[in-house]
């Protein structure tokens, strides 16, 4: 049987659902016989191929989050995300309350930075209103937590053909 | 009882006239999910959790404010309305700020429980991210809007339970919010911090500050206990982890007279504990007190006896249980030699005692006094020299509740303030110390307006002073009248009186206030309407022991001062001049006002207190 192909992302978020994918512990083991990780932060690989299943983690923060969303979702056929951040918005949608010069104005200029003024480049993505994934694109299902127990993901990798096949 | 038949979920059930649709389900162990209601207020279809299908009712309806009727078919769980209960979770997650991973209430919340029972894993509308604040100035409870859903249930408790009227609605709308008096903080409003708030609050929007983060209810012992706030002896259950106290709740919340609790019960426990020392302290020659082991202290005590020709005193808190009391009183009998003893409550005690043996007591003994849960049913109340809400707050909240819910009438007898300033029908302000005084015209102009069961009226109290007298005693000839009236002409008319009525006063006051109610018919099972407020939790026990005998040396040389957590009063400080000795034993080391030649401190003490409400 064809191992399943994944990629996955962190966008804004702790990466603390990708490390509780990495507590499954020994049964990596055995997954590794069943699926194939291509694009991930644990492959550190960046270029996003065809894939059976995208993951992702973390909220739509900037445009690159927006942009890497949009190529996970053309990329895979099945679209799971992990965390609170991912299914809600979770913590890193605080910022919402404030507006981006506020935030942008307490990171560089009140609390200690070793920039003296707040970075601005044609190539730095611009903030965005945060938002979880499916306001961006389309999501398959859900993995709420904060975050989600690695028994969480291992649970519903197991129930969904999809992700376990 | 009238009793109804409906079908729900195509099972037919019984339920009882004027029942709701929800209680019906309850009652039959239906189960029907809810958010704004709780049991002991009153519904107001708020959240729209508890949404049912009707036959022939055109959409769902809220199940608690929906009455049932014989013949009504009901059903609670078609896929339609468990689809509208998640639409309505997922509007309440976006309409305000929750954010479980740092919430206090988290895995106590109700609002998370029900997202998980309805697999609420995203939501598909767009939040709103309103710009909220939360209130952190009161000394012991803080409000964060950001959590709150709006189901109004810490409304209802303050109305509705604590009689506070403290909490409402604001603004309209997506503004709306819940606000203490008009917009205020909470800490600079009327609210008396009795935290009836924080036990209705399904979320973690309102919360007590002292047990912050300390842990889950469902990771806590729950205690059931009676607290040692005041003489009340309401019943409390403590929540423990780990060995430490992180909140104390009312068994029930409530409409019953005991069904809440009050901010020394529910928060005054909890203030951090004052520190304790282990080794006995010995005040130096330069008045310095230096630590010492237990045989120099023991040495120091025993030279001091010998000196002290058996002249020794006990003094002891009638906070601490039976047990401590009891064994005591044995110390002081068996090695010091002594049963010169008295208890921090002990005038008050033999005044209140005195009054009841001066008054025709038909051997009732010193039981002559009605229960507190008659306060909530009375159609006039009379405070007299008492300030419940400093000394036993629940009182208090059932007045208010009598007088705000059940119209009852308020007369309040003090010589300084209004004690109810928003609820009083009638202050009578006499002069300082002449509330007795006050009390004996009141009784005379009752029989003088023909207003008294005439067979109990003793003949003295026929003829009403001269105008002089009521100059002297600094109230209103008119006033004073009205107040007759409006005490004897009610069907049940309770005095409460506090121990600031028999500060500078005598027995014959004591007597007076119950002359007042016998005269008035105001009895009820053998017991006088009269309540006397008292601050130890265990005074009755101190009393039952023998332990309020009195001192008759009010200069003994040397006192054995045997205290709980008592704080210095003035009055505690007053009875400690001029003895020459004073050995002073409470559980905390800055307890007592730091007196004492020699102090031992750094015990609790666990055991049984006797309510005064017996």
């Amino acid at each position: 049987m064809a191992k399943v192909k994944v990629i996955s992302a962190w966008l804004d978020a702790c990466s603390g659902c990708h490390m509780s994918f990495l507590d499954l512990d020994e049964a990596l083991i055995g997954l590794t016989d069943r699926i194939e990780l291509l694009a991930t932060p644990i492959t550190d690989i960046k270029e996003f191929t065809p894939a059976d299943v995208g993951i992702i983690e973390g909220a739509v923060s900037n445009e690159h989050d927006e942009e890497v969303a949009r190529k996970i979702r053309q990329n895979c056929k099945i679209l799971m995300v992990w965390g609170d951040c991912a299914c809600f918005g979770g913590i890193v949608s605080m910022r919402n309350l404030f507006s981006t010069e506020e935030v942008l104005d307490r990171y560089y200029h009140t609390e200690g930075s070793i920039c003296d003024k707040i970075p601005s480049s044609e190539d730095l993505p611009r903030l965005i209103e945060v938002k979880p994934i499916n306001q961006v694109v389309k999501v398959d299902c859900y993995v709420p937590g904060c975050p989600p127990s690695a028994k969480a993901i291992r649970a519903f990798g197991g129930q969904n053909p999809g992700a376990a096949q | 009882m009238n009793e109804i038949t409906l079908t729900i979920n195509g099972r037919e059930v019984k339920g009882k006239q004027g029942d709701t649709v929800l209680e019906v389900c309850q009652a039959n162990g239906i189960d029907v999910p809810t958010l704004c209601h709780l049991e002991g207020l009153s519904d107001v279809g708020a959240c729209r959790m508890c949404v049912v299908e009707i036959e022939k009712e055109r959409r769902p309806v809220p199940s608690c404010t929906y009455p049932a009727r014989d013949g009504l078919v009901v059903k609670t769980n078609t896929e339609r309305l468990e689809k509208y209960r998640r639409q309505i979770l997922e509007l309440i997650f976006t309409e305000h700020n929750h954010f479980c991973m740092f919430c206090e209430a988290s895995g106590d919340c109700e609002l998370q429980k029900l997202a998980y029972r309805y697999q609420m894993d995203n939501v598909r509308y767009p939040y709103t991210f309103p710009s909220l604040s939360v209130d952190s100035l009161s000394d012991y409870l803080i409000i964060d809007h950001n959590r709150c859903i709006l189901c109004g249930r810490c409304i209802r408790a303050c109305s509705e339970i604590a009689a506070g009227y403290t909490l409402n609605f604001s603004q309209r709308g997506w503004k709306e919010s819940v606000s203490a008096d008009l917009e205020q903080p909470l800490g600079e409003s009327s609210c008396l911090s009795c935290g009836a708030c924080v036990q209705a609050c399904p979320t973690g929007a309102i919360f007590g500050k002292q047990g912050l983060y300390k842990g889950r209810e469902d990771e806590c012992e729950r205690i059931q206990t009676v607290c040692p706030g005041c003489g009340l002896g309401c019943k409390i259950d403590v929540l423990v982890k780990d060995n430490n106290l992180v909140k104390i709740e009312a068994p029930h919340l409530t409409g019953d007279s005991r069904g809440t609790l009050c901010r020394l019960g529910r928060f005054g426990l909890l203030q951090a504990t004052p520190p304790r020392v282990p080794s006995p302290l010995i005040r130096d020659s330069e008045g310095e007190l230096k630590e010492c082991s237990l045989d120099e202290a023991i040495a120091v005590i025993v030279r001091r006896l010998d000196e002290t020709d058996g002249e020794v005193a006990g003094m002891v808190a009638t906070r601490l249980p039976s047990e401590t009391l009891s064994l005591f009183k044995k110390f002081m009998g068996d090695v010091l030699g002594s049963d010169a003893l008295d208890t921090l409550d002990g005038e008050t005690y033999r005044l209140i005692r005195d009054g009841i043996n001066q008054f025709q007591n038909n051997g009732r003994g010193i039981d002559i006094e009605c229960p507190i849960e008659e306060i909530e049913g009375a159609d006039c109340i009379m405070v007299v020299g008492a300030d419940p809400q400093e000394t036993n707050p629940i009182v208090s909240t059932l007045v208010r509740r009598a007088v705000s819910q059940r119209k009852a009438k308020l007369i309040v007898v003090n010589s300084s303030r209004d004690v109810f300033p928003l609820w009083t029908d009638l202050w009578l302000k006499p002069k300082a110390r002449r509330e007795g005084a006050l009390l004996r015209i009141l009784a005379k102009a009752i029989v003088n307006k023909g207003l008294a069961a005439s067979e109990r009226v003793a003949p003295e109290l026929v003829e009403l002073p001269p105008d002089e007298v009521f100059s002297e005693i600094g109230v209103d000839r008119g006033t004073l009248e009205s107040a007759a009236e409006m005490y004897a002409k009610a069907e049940c008319g309770v005095i409460i009186y506090g121990e600031g009525l028999l500060w500078n006063s005598d027995t014959s006051t004591v007597t007076t206030v119950l002359k007042l109610a016998d005269i008035t018919g105001n009895l009820k099972d053998d017991r006088l309407r009269v309540i006397s407020l008292k601050s130890g939790a265990n005074s009755r026990g101190a009393w039952e022991l023998g332990l309020a005998k009195g001192i008759k040396n009010h200069k003994p040389k040397m006192l054995y001062l045997f205290l709980a957590d008592e704080s210095e009063s003035e009055e505690l400080l007053r009875r400690l001049r001029g003895v020459d000795f004073l050995v002073a034993d409470p559980a905390f080391a800055n307890m007592g006002g730091k007196k004492g030649d020699i102090r031992f401190s750094g015990r609790t003490r666990s055991g049984i207190q006797t309510g005064t409400q017996a």
